[in-house]
């Protein structure tokens, strides 16, 4: 145990002491500065009336939208999200609820979960490169003839990545409250968040939403991290770990998307990644479930992880 | 030697592909001793090494060090051993002393002072806390010595450790290794394709050509043999002359080669077998000395790739 402190130790130390990370920190707090000053300054709707006007006119544009489609075949799974849409529009003027959407922090920071896959995308360079880089550099001779097993050494090498994940992901989280409480305040903090659910509107404490906003969006990570990190492993080539993972990780979703008429989609990593989609939104699929897309997660992650170790206990060291 | 072999090497093969490279070597090292390692390039020096710290895996054979195999217990085989493999890659956007720091992380139950003690030994006090990257090739290399060192190895292996290096670089490796050697009292297998680096350095010297262990011989037996000639003595009856000399000459090497008589022995001698032969009532009708020198050897067995 102790040993595996010290060689997550060294993992870190290899990361936080390139300059490049810092970078990447930088971009990060960056990028959310900049979302704030957007969602400020150029998105802001300048609302005319009150929030229930503006209400009744979104809704009124709903009820069209869903008049229109269905009269159109093949929509299937579209219209439900609009209805849920409506009612929750509904208890909002009857309970005087205004939205969060926009003007408050809470809207900020939840909209900024979003792009949780930016921070994604710095992960995953990490990731694909904790192993990758050893070999191309060389090191990793020097690494692998100490008293370790080569299997502590993944692990410590995964472990360090997963922290890095972690690490990004409060950066993201803290900076969007700072930048949003700055720019929005604190006004309306006690400002719930509805959900439709069984046929009525739930509320739901905001900041509990928030935060599992983040830990599904970062679901989606985590996997395509292994994913880079497996990929990496066995081809010992950061930068085809980087394209492969990224590429998958921004089109397969889409891809998904075209083949969604297939029962056998649900079965791809991709269909069951967003599991955003089971609290706000309807699945890809009908029939699938949470408990269904955890287990097929579980499945795949448990695929790459036994691949990585397998290929990276047996490999010669040729370097 | 007397003492019991601290790497066992026990009929090594390694088979890539459908490419056999090592081809059955057996060779014991022992506590103290400076071991060469010569062939040329492309002889299987390196992937022998390769397969002596679990890098790669062993066909066929086995290996021990320290009493452990190196392919079921690794762990416990490794713990003593420190090396460099081809170049010394470190972590070049770490200082010199990170690297250090990061190399103990692995090893339990290392001290602090042990790293300043080594940065010591090879003589990096001053620029340990710069970034790798602004080191000289030769600098690299006492890094590389320093991390294989700070673990009080019982063995240490060092591949090509004077490659790229200028004359002064080769000199200062040599004298670390030597003193290394001396003070700590540790094996060293050395490898090299340059004959004249090894015998400076070396008490023992294997040679390797296409994966194969050709000879192993002390230094002090190659510098012997190197002043010695094959003399053909054309003499007669040939077979009597043999016996005689055998038991006149016990220590000489002797041997029947077609119609003559060859014997190993140094020039400024050849007056004195001669003399002997031709006062023992043999007939002699020709001398023909034959210069084959300890690196015109090499150079035959090698096809002239081991530099001298
Ligand atoms: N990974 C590999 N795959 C196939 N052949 C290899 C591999 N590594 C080395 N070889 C071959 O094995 C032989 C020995 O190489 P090596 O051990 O590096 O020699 P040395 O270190 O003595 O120069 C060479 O002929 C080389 O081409
Ligand atoms: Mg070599």
């Amino acid at each position: 145990m102790y040993n595996m402190i010290r060689l997550i130790q060294n993992e870190n130390m290899k990361i936080y002491k390139r300059l490049g990370t810092w970078v990447m920190v930088g971009l990060i707090i960056f990028v959310v500065i900049i979302s704030g000053l957007v969602d400020k300054f150029l998105l802001s709707s300048n609302m005319e009336g009150t929030w229930q006007e503006e209400l009744q006119y979104q809704s009124m544009e709903l009820e069209k939208q869903i008049n229109e489609y269905e009269s159109m075949p093949m929509v299937g799974n579209a219209i439900k999200p609009l209805k849920e849409q409506l009612v929750i529009n509904e208890y909002r003027i009857e309970n005087n609820v205004p939205p969060v959407e926009n003007e408050t922090i809470w809207g900020f920071m939840s909209s900024l979960s979003d792009i949780t896959s930016f921070a994604a995308v710095f992960v995953i360079v990490i990731g694909a490169g904790i192993v990758a880089t050893e070999f191309t550099t060389g090191t990793i001779k020097l690494l692998l003839i100490r008293p370790v097993n080569r299997a502590k050494i993944l692990l410590s090498k995964y472990i360090a990545t997963i922290i890095f994940a972690i690490f990004m992901l409060i950066i993201m989280f803290a900076g969007s409250f700072v930048v949003g409480s700055i720019l929005y305040g604190f006004d309306r903090l006690d400002l719930p968040y509805l959900v439709y659910s069984g046929g009525e509107v739930i509320e739901r404490n905001m900041i509990t939403h928030i935060l599992s906003l983040y830990g599904l969006n970062s679901v989606d990570m985590i996997m395509m991290v292994t994913f880079a990190f497996m990929i990496s492993t066995v081809f010992r080539n950061s930068s085809l770990a980087i394209g492969l993972s990224l590429f998958l990780m921004f089109t397969g979703q889409q891809m998904v998307m075209l083949l969604s008429e297939y029962q056998w989609v649900k079965y791809i990593l991709f269909a069951n990644t967003n599991l955003v989609q089971y609290i706000s939104g309807t699945p890809l699929v009908d029939g699938m479930t949470m408990t269904f897309s955890i287990t097929v997660l579980i499945a795949y992650f448990i695929c790459f992880v036994f691949t990585s170790w397998i290929i990276f206990e047996r490999r010669d060291v040729a370097a | 030697m007397k003492n019991k072999p601290i790497v066992q090497i026990k009929n090594l093969k390694k088979q890539i592909g459908k490419t056999t490279i090592i081809h059955g070597i057996s060779l014991d090292l022992f506590p103290g001793e400076v071991f060469g390692f010569l062939g040329p390039n492309g002889a299987g020096k390196t992937t022998t090494i390769r397969m002596m710290v679990g890098l790669m895996k062993i066909t066929e054979g086995e290996i021990f060090i320290n009493g452990f195999s190196v392919q079921k217990n690794f762990e416990k085989a490794i713990e003593h051993v420190g090396g460099i493999i081809e170049n010394p890659e470190m972590y070049k956007f770490l200082s010199g002393y990170d690297n250090l720091i990061h190399y103990s992380r692995m090893i339990p139950k290392i001290k602090k002072h042990k790293i300043d003690e080594i940065v010591k030994l090879v003589g990096l006090e001053k620029r340990i806390h710069e970034k790798v990257k602004t080191y000289s090739l030769g600098m690299r290399q006492r890094l590389g010595l320093a991390q294989a060192l700070l673990h009080s190895p019982k063995l240490l292996i060092l591949d090509e450790p004077t490659n790229g290096l200028d004359p002064a670089g080769i000199r200062e490796i040599r004298t670390y290794i030597r003193k290394i050697a001396a003070e700590e009292n540790i094996t060293v297998f050395v490898s090299s394709h340059l004959l004249s680096e090894m015998q400076l350095l070396c008490d023992r010297i294997g040679i390797i050509h296409n994966g194969k262990l050709i000879s192993v011989e002390t230094v002090k037996n190659m510098v012997e043999e190197q002043n010695e000639v094959s003399v053909h003595f054309l003499v007669h009856p040939l077979h009597k002359a043999f016996k005689f000399i055998q038991e006149r000459y016990p220590h000489t090497l002797s041997r029947i080669k077609g119609e003559r008589l060859v014997l190993n022995i140094r020039e400024e001698d050849i007056t004195e077998y001669t003399k002997v032969i031709v006062n023992h009532g043999f007939k002699l009708s020709g001398i023909h000395g034959e210069q084959k020198t300890l690196e015109e050897k090499f150079i035959e067995i090698t096809g002239g790739d081991l530099h001298v």
